[in-house]
Parts: C-alpha cells; sequence; structure tokens
C-alpha cells in the first residue's frame, strides 16, 4: 500500500511538472494554431482552434514578403559565416593553444570583451566603415561584420579543444617533414570534427537569428535575411494577426526542424560553451 | 627562396578580421564618445561634452535605472525558475530529456519573433492573456499589457524569461550532473528528504552554476534591446526605455553619433563593471561552499 501510494505520488509530481512544461511552450502551439485561423475568426474568439487548415494567411505571406529570397539570403549569409568562423577561428586558435603563456590569457580577455560588447558599441563604428569602404549593402560585407562577431568566441572554443589534442601526433608527423600548415591540415583539422560541429550550431543560431546587424547594415529588399523579412512584413503599429503569425512561424520553422533532428546536440553544445 | 608558412601566420586572418571589425570600432566609438560627430562631416572634439549631458539629464539616468530593474527582474525570475525546473528533472529521468529540449525550443527562436508573437499575446484586441483571463473569469484584470505603464517592462520581462528559460535549466542541469551521486545517495541514506538534500547537499554543491547563469544572464539581459525595441519602443511614458533603446535612437533617430557613442561606452564599463563585480563575489562564494 505503502509503495502504490509512494509510486502514485511520483506519476502526480510527474504530471504537474509535464504541465509546467507544456505551459512553456504554450506560445509556440499558439503561434502555429493561430496562422492557420482568419482575422475574423480570431476576433470572434480569441483563443479557439483552427476551424481547418486554412492556408490564406501563409498564401498572402509567401507572395508579399519575398520568403524563399529571404531564405536564400539567410542560408548563404549564415553558411559563409559558419565557414568563416570555422576556419579562421581554428586556424587561430592552433598556435595559440599550443603557446598558452601570452596569448592564452589575452584571447580569454578578449571573449569576455566579446561577450560583453553591446552591439551598438561596435555597430556605428562598421557602419561608417562599411559606407566608406563601399560595403553596406553587400553580402561581404555583412559576412565580415558576423565573423567577427563570432570569431571571438570561436577561437576561445578551439582553443582549449586543440589543447586536449595530444602532442605526439603532431611530432611524428614533423618527423615526416611536413611543414607547419600541413601539420594543420592533414593532422589537427580532421581532428576538430565535434568542437566545428558544435560551434557551427551556435554560430548558426546566432547568425540566422540576429536582428540589430542586417536592419543597420542592409537596406536593399533583395539582401533582407528572414528576419528582416518579417520585420518588415509584420510593421511597427496595429500588428495584424493573419500577417504577424504566418510570418512568424515561417521564419522560425527552419531552426525548430534543425532542433528536432539535433537537439540533444544543441543542447550539449550550448551549455558546454557556457559551461567553459 | 621559398616563404615558409610558420604557426605564428596562422593567426594573421583572424588579427585582420577582428582588428578591423571589431578592436578598432570599440577605439573608433571611444573617441567619437569626446565629439559631436553626427555620421558625416568632420567629428569636432568637444571634450567630456558628451558625459556631462548624460550625467546631468534625469532621462538618462532614469533609462540606466529602467535597464537595471529589468535586468534584475528577469535574473531573479529566469534563475528561479531555471532551478525548479532542474532540480524536479534531475530527480525526474522519465522525462528529463523531453522536457529539456521543449523549455529550450523557445531559445531557438529570434527577438523578432518572440518580440511579435507575445506583443500580440498582450494585445487588447483579442490578444491571448486577456482572452485566457475573460475564460477563467478574471476578465477585470484584462488590459493592454504593453500598454499600461506599470506592467509594460514586467510583461516584457516575462517574455524574455520564456526565451531563455531553458538554457538556464540546460546548465544547472549540467550542474546536477555534476555532483557525485555517492553525495546525494548518502544524504538518502541518513534520511534527508528530497526537499532536505536539495536545499543542504545539492544547493551549496550548485555554486558554480549559479555563478554561469546569473553572470551570462546579467550580461545578456542588460545590453538587450531587441523586445522592447520590437514591443514598446520604449512607451508607455517612458515606462521601458532602457539605456539600449536610448543608444538606438539617438543613433539612427537623431543622428548623434557622438552622445550615442558615449552612451555606448557607459553601457560597456557598466556590464563589465556588473559583470566583474558579480563574478568575484560568486565565485568567492563558491569557495566558501566547497
Amino acid at each position: 500500500m505503502k509503495r502504490l501510494m509512494k509510486k502514485l505520488g511520483r506519476y502526480t509530481l510527474i504530471a504537474a511538472v509535464l504541465a509546467f512544461v507544456v505551459g512553456m511552450l504554450m506560445p509556440v502551439f499558439y503561434m502555429v494554431m493561430m496562422s492557420f485561423r482568419t482575422g475574423d475568426e480570431i476576433a470572434q474568439d480569441p483563443l479557439g482552434l483552427p476551424s481547418g487548415l486554412f492556408l490564406g494567411n501563409y498564401a498572402n505571406a509567401l507572395a508579399t514578403m519575398d520568403y524563399t529570397r529571404s531564405v536564400i539570403n539567410s542560408v548563404g549569409i549564415t553558411f559563409s559565416v559558419t565557414v568563416l568562423v570555422a576556419l579562421i577561428g581554428s586556424m587561430a586558435a592552433y598556435p595559440l593553444a599550443r603557446n598558452t603563456s601570452r596569448f592564452g590569457r589575452a584571447m580569454v580577455m578578449l571573449v569576455a570583451l566579446g561577450l560583453a560588447t553591446p552591439a551598438f558599441v561596435t555597430i556605428t563604428p562598421i557602419y561608417i566603415i562599411f559606407r566608406d569602404l563601399g560595403l553596406l549593402d553587400t553580402y561581404p560585407g555583412i559576412i565580415l561584420a558576423f565573423t567577427a562577431l563570432n570569431l571571438p568566441l570561436a577561437i576561445f572554443f578551439y582553443v582549449g579543444f586543440i589543447g586536449s589534442i595530444p602532442k605526439d601526433l603532431e611530432e611524428a608527423a614533423r618527423l615526416d617533414n611536413c611543414r607547419d600548415w600541413q601539420v594543420f591540415w592533414y593532422v589537427i583539422r580532421p581532428l576538430l570534427g565535434p568542437a566545428t560541429a558544435t560551434l557551427s550550431l551556435f554560430v548558426m543560431l546566432a547568425v540566422w537569428n540576429d536582428f540589430t546587424y542586417p536592419l543597420l547594415l542592409l537596406s536593399d529588399p533583395d539582401k533582407f535575411t528572414v528576419m528582416i523579412a518579417v520585420y518588415r512584413f509584420v510593421g511597427n503599429h496595429n500588428i495584424e494577426p493573419d500577417l504577424l503569425f504566418p510570418a512568424a512561424v515561417l521564419g522560425s520553422l527552419p531552426l525548430l526542424v534543425i532542433f528536432i533532428f539535433f537537439q540533444r546536440r544543441i543542447v550539449a553544445g550550448v551549455t558546454a560553451g557556457a559551461v567553459k | 627562396m621559398q616563404l615558409k608558412i610558420t604557426k605564428g601566420m596562422f593567426v594573421i586572418p583572424a588579427v585582420i578580421v577582428l582588428g578591423v571589425f571589431f578592436i578598432y570600432p570599440i577605439g573608433l566609438t571611444f573617441y567619437y564618445s569626446f565629439t559631436d560627430f553626427t555620421g558625416v562631416g568632420e567629428a569636432e572634439f568637444n571634450g567630456l561634452r558628451n558625459y556631462d549631458r548624460f550625467l546631468a539629464r534625469p532621462r538618462y539616468i532614469e533609462a540606466l535605472k529602467t535597464t537595471f530593474l529589468f535586468t534584475l527582474i528577469v535574473v531573479t525570475v529566469q534563475t528561479s525558475a531555471g532551478l525548479f525546473f532542474a532540480a524536479m528533472l534531475h530527480r525526474l529521468p522519465e522525462i528529463r530529456n523531453f522536457a529539456r529540449a521543449a523549455l529550450f525550443t523557445p531559445a531557438m527562436m529570434s527577438f523578432v519573433i518572440v518580440g511579435y508573437v507575445w506583443q500580440f499575446i498582450y494585445s487588447p484586441f483579442n490578444g491571448g492573456l486577456n482572452a485566457i483571463l475573460e475564460a477563467v473569469g478574471m476578465g477585470g484584470l484584462a488590459r493592454g499589457w504593453l500598454g499600461d505603464p506599470d506592467t509594460a517592462l514586467m510583461a516584457i520581462a516575462i517574455a524574455h524569461v520564456w526565451m531563455f528559460t531553458g538554457y538556464t535549466t540546460a546548465i544547472f542541469l549540467a550542474g546536477f550532473a555534476n555532483i557525485p551521486a555517492d553525495i546525494d545517495e548518502a544524504g538518502r541514506l541518513d534520511g534527508a528528504s528530497s526537499w532536505q538534500r536539495f536545499r543542504h547537499l545539492e544547493l551549496p554543491l550548485l555554486a558554480p552554476s549559479f555563478t554561469i547563469n546569473i553572470v551570462l544572464s546579467t550580461i545578456g539581459t542588460l545590453k538587450t534591446f531587441e523586445l522592447p525595441f520590437i514591443m514598446t519602443r520604449g512607451g508607455p511614458d517612458g515606462a521601458t526605455r532602457t539605456l539600449s533603446l536610448e543608444i538606438i535612437d539617438q543613433l539612427f533617430g537623431n543622428y548623434r553619433f557622438g552622445f550615442a557613442s558615449a552612451l555606448s561606452i557607459v553601457m560597456l564599463v557598466v556590464v563589465i563593471l556588473v559583470a566583474f563585480v558579480q563574478n568575484k563575489y560568486l565565485r568567492s562564494r563558491e569557495d566558501a561552499a566547497s
């Protein structure tokens, strides 16, 4: 009897905690449900479920906000930044990891500064530098700006990871007369896979969702990222639910799908990044 | 002679990118902060006038206070909620992975989307929150949550907390996982209840997770501008005008680059100072606990 009570208590607890967790998911559920309802339906019953699979909102959003174009832009920018950050970051981290005395501490300081620096401390000068160099409203410009923004964390991350790779491997390669860059490219780089995977997810998340840099550095609608497209489409006054919700779903969908497949890795990676 | 590529040269691309698009801009902002730069033409040096202006006008001190209040609310609620979920999920391995991923989902979304969705939830026109209140017979409380100076800041803080509670939970869960199993076991054998084990064994050992969570969320919240920017633009009556929002307005509303730069430097110093003091205090607490 006592054991039964204990078991019952445990199930009650699980149900209670699950209720809280599901409660936290409600806004996401709400967003999806509302995206299938017309403005009139929402006005009549603000909490109701969709009466059917009404796709008119999506058709309207897709036609007006140039979603496909913005997804292509976002994918291109995010991909380029991720590759550049991983490449430049791991290259810089290699000598730093092997020479911790002087640079190690400087790097930690730089990362701390990078994390603490509000976007607008760098954004104004970047705006001016870009204007003078003709990089405003260009893909290379926004890619470089994002690369710089994410580079300190990447270097920090790789320094820690490379530091844990035994030196014997490199020394063996050196005995075979490998040059430094060959050691890096053929010995070190292939071992960085797990670190790169985690870092890439992190950078991808940051770049895809960022709002500040593209808002200020891009003005040509053909170059808008998804978030800017959503922002412009919904507008800032009197937001209309039949515009807002489909745009919100379309904007979040790519990352939510990726999250469903890689959730363990993403949660573990982001947590590891923070704990380090 | 062939040019030899040495290991040291691998840092060159990083030095260039960081130098031109990170370090140099910070230096430039520092320089602008002592000028009357407007974005075009020459920047005229005007000494400490921008900083004087910041200290002399109550408007900016108010903005700093709003920033601190917002951060205090977010950090307190988020840390408490994260700790609650982590302590529960640590005890309930059956649902741990599902719940951790579910709680993390909002962090996958952009500030833009979180801002808009919550703006509608709080809306006085068919918004979700008012509809729920009506449904449970508390319609008297219904209002335009973002339009009321008494509730606007809190409403934005809740949206912010909602977004990042999963993050805090995941970090606390990692902390729980680091607690040696025999410590909890010993407590259990001594007949300590679940609550007693949490309060006297786990809580002290979670000190490092507290440090990470509090410092990270404080830094992130102090410098954030996205949610207030999207949800209220600082209104109503300046109730949600944080320092970061003030900077954006000075920059792209008024083109007062010099003054905005000074505000940015103030912000940077505040963030670094707060993070430094917190880190020092929380780490000494960690040492005391171990």
